[in-house]
C-alpha cells in the first residue's frame, strides 16, 4: 500500500499537533490551570494517528482515560477540548466533565472514558447499528493493555466476533497499567495471541510506526466494511510522562524510558520524510508554527471563557 | 515489515479414547484400578437415575426448579475422579454427578432444589463448595482457593466446572488470565453441552474449540470427547497432576451434550430439533462404559441388576430422609431472610405468595 505525500504530512502534523497539546497541558497542569486528572499520550501518538487517518468522520471510535490524542486525530476541535480541560463553560461538556468524558457524536467521537475497558461493548453497539442499517461504517475501539485483562474486553471480542460486527479492535500496549508491568498482569507475550479465543485475525505491528500502524489498521477496516468481522491490532508503545500527570514513576527506570524515547514516533516519520524529500526544513517549519499558533488560539479560548455556574453544575448529568 | 508472526506456544488436541460405538483405542486406555472402574460405573447409574427421581419430584411439586445432567455423568464423574479428597471442587449449577461422587448428602441436594438453603451448607469434612448460579461467577473462586493453596503450600487443587456459555463471560476471561499469571493450581472443566438455554455453540462464539481460548492465556488447552469418561478422566488427570506439581492451570472442554431440558422450567423442543436429541442420545456415556466393563470382565448383566437396585434403593431411602427432614424445617421461606433488614415489598409479595401456593397445595394433597 502507498500512502500518498499528502496523506504522510496530514499524519505528521497530525502527530505534531497531539504531541504539542500533551505539551501545553502538561504545562497547564502543572501550573494549577487544570483541575482533576489529565493522563498524556505522549510518545504513543502514531497509534492514534496511523488508525484516525484510515477512518471517515462517518466511522466511530471510543476513547479511553488516554484519550487525547484519539480525539485530535479524529478532528476533535483544540479549542473546546481545551476549555474542557480548564474546565470552562465553553468546553466539550460545559467544563464539568474532564479530559475523561470529551465526546464529539458529530466527528464519531463516541468519548473518552474512565472505566478502564467501557469502550468494547460501546464500540459493538455502534458497529451493531451499522450492520443493522447496512451503511459501511466501522467502529474502532481503543484499549490499553491493562483494559486487555477486563471481562468486558472478552465479552466484547467474543460478541464482535460471534456477530461479525465491523469493529477493530486497535490494542495500544504501553507496557503498563499504571504502575504494573504487562508481564504481571498476563501470561500471554502478545495480547494479538488473544484473537486466536475468538478466531479472528490478531497482528502486532510497531506502535511507533505511524504507518506500519495504518497499513495494519487499513487492512482490518476493508475487513469489516466488507462485512468480514473483527480484528485485533496491538500496537507496542510506550508512554514517555507518568501514568497521569504528577506520578512519580517508581516503578521504572530511566534507561527504559530513554531507549523508548530514542524510538520517537514523530522524529521517525520526519527524518524518513526529509530523506524522502517529501518534508523540507521550511515546510516542517510552516507546520510547527501553524500548529502552535492554533494551541495559542486555544489556550487564549479557554482562558478567557466563563466558569460554569454553580447551579449549572445538576444540569446535562441526566437525560 | 510491520507484521510479526506470532508463534502459538499452546496447541489444542482432541482426546477419544473409548469411541461411540464402544470401540477402545487400547494405546491410550489409561490404568484404572478395577474399583476405580466400578466406583465410577456406580456413580454414573446413581446420578442418571436421581436426575431422573428429581424430575418426578419437581413434576410433583415436591422440589423446585433444577438442571438436570441426563448426558453429562462421563464428563463430570471422570473430572472428579482426578482428584484427592482433600482437594477443592467448585461447581456450577448442573454437577449432581460430581456431588454424589464428592460425598455431598444426596437429601442435601433435595433440600437444596426443594429451596432450603440448608441443602447448601457444606458438610464439616467436606470440600464441594454449594452450587453457584451466577454463570461464571464460580470460576474465580476456584482461582481464589487455588491461589490460597499455592501460598500455603498445601499440595490442594481446585477444580471448577461450568458451560460452554460461561466462556462468554468476562468473570471467565478475568479468572483465567489471573490464574495463568499467578500459576494457581486450578483445572477449569468446561462442559461444552452444546446449548447455552436456547443459545446454540455457532451463535456463542466463532472459535472452532473452546479450548483455544486458553491460548489467550498462555494456558494449555485440551478438548476431549466429555461423553467418554476414559478420556475425561485421562484428561483431568494430567491437569492435576500438573496444577499439584506447581505447573499452574489447565483449561479442559468436554464435548458433551445435555440430553434433557435446561431446567424443569424449559422447553428444548422450542428451539432444537429431535433429530439432534437423537443422534446425541446414540453417544450416552453410560452404555459405552457398561460395555466396556462388561468386555473387560469387570461388570456382569447380574451385576448390572444389582447395581440399579441399589441405585434405586438409595435414592428412594434420601428421599425419605428429605421429606422427613422438610417437615422439622416447615415450609421454605428463609430463602426470603439474610439479604435485607427490612424486605422490599416485591419481595415481600413473593413470599405471600410463596406462603399462599404451600398451603393451598397442602389443602388439595390433604384433601385427596
Ligand atoms: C474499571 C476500572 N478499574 C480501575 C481503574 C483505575 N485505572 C485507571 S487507568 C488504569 C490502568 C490502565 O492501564 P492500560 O489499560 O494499560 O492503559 P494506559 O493507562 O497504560 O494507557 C487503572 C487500573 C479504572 N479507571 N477503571
Ligand atoms: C450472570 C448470569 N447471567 C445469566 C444467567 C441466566 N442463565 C442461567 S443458566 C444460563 C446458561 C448457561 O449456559 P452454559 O454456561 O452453557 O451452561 P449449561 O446451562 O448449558 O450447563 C443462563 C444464561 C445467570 N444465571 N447468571
Ligand atoms: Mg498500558
Ligand atoms: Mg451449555
Amino acid at each position: 500500500m502507498s500512502l500518498t505525500e499528502d496523506k504522510l504530512i496530514q499524519m505528521y502534523t497530525t502527530m505534531v499537533r497531539i504531541r504539542e497539546f500533551e505539551t501545553k497541558v502538561e504545562e497547564f497542569f502543572a501550573a494549577g490551570k487544570i483541575p482533576g486528572f489529565v493522563h498524556l499520550y505522549i510518545g504513543e501518538e502514531a497509534v492514534a494517528t496511523g488508525t484516525c487517518a484510515v477512518l471517515t468522520d462517518k466511522d466511530y471510535i471510543t476513547s479511553t482515560h488516554r484519550g487525547h490524542g484519539h480525539l485530535i486525530a479524529k478532528g476533535g476541535d483544540l479549542k473546546r477540548m481545551m476549555a474542557e480541560l480548564f474546565g470552562k463553560k465553553t468546553g466539550y461538556c460545559k467544563g464539568k466533565g474532564g479530559s475523561m468524558h470529551i465526546a464529539d457524536v458529530d466527528l464519531g467521537i463516541l468519548g473518552a472514558n474512565g472505566i478502564v475497558g467501557g469502550g468494547g461493548p460501546i464500540a459493538n453497539g455502534a458497529a451493531l447499528a451499522a450492520q443493522y442499517r447496512g451503511t459501511d461504517q466501522v467502529a474502532v475501539c481503543f484499549f490499553g493493555d491493562g483494559a486487555s485483562n477486563q471481562g468486558t474486553t472478552q465479552e466484547a471480542m467474543n460478541l464482535a466476533s460471534a456477530w461479525k460486527l465491523p469493529v477493530v479492535f486497535v490494542n495500544e500496549n504501553n507496557g503498563y497499567g499504571i504502575s504494573c508491568p504487562t508481564c504481571k498482569s498476563m501470561a500471554v507475550a502478545d495480547i494479538a495471541d488473544r484473537a486466536a479465543a475468538y478466531d479472528m485475525p490478531g497482528v502486532v505491528v510497531d506502535g511507533n510506526d505511524v504507518v506500519a500502524v495504518y497499513e495494519a489498521v487499513a487492512e482490518a477496516v476493508d475487513r469489516a466494511r466488507r462485512g468480514d468481522g473483527p480484528s485485533l491490532i496491538e500496537c507496542k508503545t510506550y508512554r514517555w510522562r507518568g501514568h497521569f500527570e504528577g506520578d512519580a514513576c517508581t516503578y521504572r527506570d530511566e534507561a527504559e524510558v530513554q531507549s523508548w524515547m530514542a524510538k520517537d514516533p514523530i522524529k521517525r516519520l520526519r527524518e524518513k520524510l526529509l530523506e524522502q524529500g517529501i518534508l523540507t526544513e521550511d515546510k516542517d517549519r510552516e507546520i510547527r508554527d501553524a500548529i502552535a499558533r492554533e494551541l495559542e488560539a486555544a489556550v487564549a479560548f479557554a482562558e478567557e471563557s466563563p466558569l460554569p455556574a454553580p447551579e449549572e453544575v445538576l444540569e446535562d448529568v441526566y437525560a | 515489515m510491520p507484521r510479526v508472526p506470532i508463534e502459538i506456544t499452546s496447541p489444542v488436541e482432541y482426546l477419544s479414547i473409548l469411541k461411540e460405538d464402544g470401540t477402545l483405542d487400547k494405546a491410550l486406555e489409561p490404568e484404572i484400578p478395577e474399583d476405580l472402574l466400578l466406583r465410577l460405573y456406580r456413580t454414573m447409574v446413581l446420578g442418571r437415575l436421581l436426575d431422573e427421581r428429581m424430575l418426578q419430584l419437581q413434576r410433583q411439586g415436591r422440589i423446585g426448579t433444577f438442571a438436570p445432567i441426563k448426558g453429562q455423568e462421563a464428563a463430570q464423574l471422570g473430572a472428579v475422579a482426578a482428584l484427592d479428597p482433600g482437594d477443592w471442587v467448585v461447581p456450577c449449577f448442573r454437577e449432581t454427578a460430581a456431588q454424589l461422587w464428592r460425598g455431598t448428602p444426596m437429601e442435601n441436594i433435595l433440600l437444596y432444589f426443594g429451596g432450603y438453603e440448608e441443602g447448601g451448607r457444606i458438610p464439616d469434612d467436606q470440600k464441594t463448595l454449594p452450587v453457584a448460579i451466577p454463570v461464571a461467577s464460580q470460576l474465580l473462586h476456584a482461582v481464589g482457593l487455588g491461589w490460597a493453596a499455592r501460598y500455603r503450600k498445601t499440595g490442594e487443587v481446585a477444580m471448577t466446572f461450568f458451560g460452554d456459555g460461561a466462556t462468554s463471560e468476562g468473570d471467565f476471561h478475568e479468572a483465567l488470565n489471573c490464574a495463568a499469571v499467578f500459576q494457581t493450581p486450578t483445572v477449569f472443566v468446561c462442559q461444552n453441552n452444546q446449548w447455552a438455554i436456547s443459545v446454540p455453540l455457532s451463535r456463542q462464539t466463532r472459535s472452532k474449540t473452546l479450548a483455544q481460548k486458553a491460548v489467550a492465556y498462555e494456558m494449555p488447552g485440551i478438548r476431549v470427547d466429555g461423553n467418554d469418561v476414559l478420556a475425561v478422566y485421562a484428561a483431568a488427570r494430567e491437569a492435576v497432576e500438573r496444577a499439584r506439581a506447581g505447573e499452574g492451570p489447565t483449561f479442559l472442554e468436554c464435548v458433551t451434550y445435555r440430553l434433557a431440558m435446561h431446567t424443569t422450567a424449559d422447553d428444548p423442543t422450542k428451539y432444537r430439533s429431535e433429530e439432534e436429541v437423537a443422534l446425541w442420545a446414540q453417544k450416552d456415556p453410560i452404555p459405552r462404559f457398561q460395555k466396556y466393563l462388561l468386555e473387560k470382565g469387570i461388570l456382569t448383566q447380574e451385576k448390572v441388576e444389582e447395581n440399579a437396585a441399589w441405585a434405586g434403593e438409595a435414592i428412594g431411602k434420601a428421599v425419605d430422609r428429605y421429606e422427613a427432614m422438610r417437615g422439622e424445617l416447615g415450609d421454605p421461606l428463609e430463602m426470603f431472610e439474610h439479604h435485607f433488614e427490612t424486605l422490599p415489598p416485591t419481595l415481600q409479595e413473593q413470599r405471600e405468595e410463596l406462603k399462599r401456593t404451600l398451603e393451598a397445595e397442602r389443602m388439595e394433597s390433604h384433601d385427596a
